[in-house]
């Protein structure tokens, strides 16, 4: 019995062969897709927050 | 007899591929959607022509191997050699866009971040149907609501139901009115939908306006260099339109030139449409996997948004259909918010909170597109 074939392949789906791999490649990409995003949407965030605190800044001065 | 053989060349080409008849068959029900259904009608009835253009005998549009057709010509130029076609149209979208609502209201962005979680759930659930990972990221994407993101990530990893998976994206985009109130409804309690929203925008500075787009591009270059052409001709636009000296150029962006790139889009996409390619069960999992994003997209904002109420005061408690309006399709997404909470409550007006999450969801979906191209650079996957 090949063994290594039942560490690549978990089992058969609907199109073709599920890859152990390509399950935890997709797991992956998903924790580190939405940190991804929530860090530059906290980046943007934080840019916008100083901008805006400038631009009132600026107008309590005037 | 035979001299007259080439009159019924033709008809001897479809009687030996009858799939071509079955695509004339799907380009008529896209325009009947078009322009009955009034789904997308600029992109699916320029879609649904195509469909029946590129199944016509050869060489017609496509060309043979000495001559290059006009619809292959489109493709290789407008879409395949640099993804022309979208950036350039996120260039419109960006003059049309007004980043004020988001301004004055920076926790919106939470929501388009919040509201992409259906690609991500959309890529485990193609791997576990036994699609390769490329096409599976491919497949995610559509769940971006957004279809330059979705042709540019397909057309990268070489997808091979890039004519399936536009399909869906722009389909879905002008399904919205009907996935999104299922969704939400799913999800939600009555007095959750009836959470009252006052608004009281703080004002925002031409200075911010301008430096936002430009800050925003250096941002995604930097965390995801790969987001950069999408974020980047995005936030182009926008900035023309909120420079105050360029109006002439913004008004062109947001029509003509939107316009122009809206026409050949459509028809350009139906070269993936040719039957071989496109009639597959493939495609029909394709399509059921857009759904699925689409709403584990909404679901996902909108269980954000109640997870941020259990740590927010009563009286600054988010109304979770907002959370819903993260995802791309704009302006469509924040419509149909404001007219589910009027539905709810007559005096209930969410629309400029849900066109905030709405527009920070136009961010979100590109950032996700870079991250995704990013991933599949780093495992080996993309074609460019």
């Amino acid at each position: 019995m090949n063994l290594s074939w039942m560490f690549l392949t978990a089992f058969t789906s609907v199109m073709g062969e599920v890859k152990t791999e390509d399950i935890s490649h997709s797991l992956e990409l998903m924790g580190k897709g939405m940190l991804g995003i929530f860090v530059v949407m906290v980046l943007i965030f934080l840019v916008i927050v100083i901008l805006n605190k400038m631009g009132s800044g600026k107008k309590k001065e005037k | 007899m035979s001299e007259f053989q080439f009159l019924v060349d033709g008809a001897s080409y479809v009687a030996s591929n009858p799939k071509t008849v079955v695509m004339w068959l799907i380009g008529g029900l896209l325009i009947w959607l078009a322009i009955k259904k009034d789904f997308e009608p600029a992109l699916l009835l320029p879609m649904g022509f195509g469909a029946i253009l590129v199944n016509l005998p050869l060489p017609g549009v496509l060309g043979t191997e000495g001559s290059t057709g006009i619809v292959t010509w489109l493709y290789n130029v407008g879409i395949a050699s640099s993804e022309a076609m979208p950036l350039l149209l996120f260039v419109g979208i960006g003059a049309m866009i007004d980043f004020g609502p988001l301004l004055s209201n920076p926790r919106m962005l939470l929501f388009g971040g919040a509201a992409q979680f259906g690609i991500f759930l959309t890529v485990v659930l193609a791997v576990l149907l036994g699609f390769p990972l490329k096409e599976a990221m491919s497949a995610g994407v559509i769940g971006a609501a957004d279809g330059p993101t979705s042709i540019m990530v397909a057309q990268k990893m070489g997808s091979e139901y890039f004519g399936a998976i536009t399909v869906a994206a722009y389909s879905y985009m002008a399904l919205v009115p009907i996935i999104q109130p299922m969704a939400i409804r799913l999800v939600t309690t009555q007095k959750e939908r009836r959470i009252r929203m006052p608004y009281s925008p703080a004002s925002v500075s031409k200075t911010t306006r301008i430096l936002f787009p430009i800050i925003v591009t250096i941002i995604a270059g930097l965390v995801a260099p790969d987001s950069v052409a999408l974020v980047g001709f995005l936030m182009f636009g926008n900035l023309i339109r909120e420079s105050g000296c360029l109006d002439n150029l913004s008004q062109t962006a947001q029509g003509p030139l939107a316009n122009l790139i809206t026409i050949f889009l459509g028809i350009t996409i139906s070269f993936q449409m040719q039957a071989e390619k496109f009639l597959s069960v493939g495609t029909l999992m394709i399509m059921a996997l857009g759904l699925v994003a689409f709403t584990f997209d909404t679901i996902g904002g909108v269980l954000f948004a109640k997870v941020l109420n259990l740590f927010l005061p009563h009286d600054k408690k988010i109304n979770p259909m907002v959370g819903g309006a993260g995802i791309s399709a704009f302006p469509m997404s924040a419509r149909v918010i404001q007219k589910m909470a009027l539905k709810e409550d007559n005096q209930n007006h969410l629309l400029m909170h849900a066109v905030g999450a709405n527009v920070a969801g136009q961010i979100g979906s590109v950032v996700a597109g870079g991250i995704i191209l990013s991933l599949a650079r780093m495992w080996g996957l993309m074609i460019a």
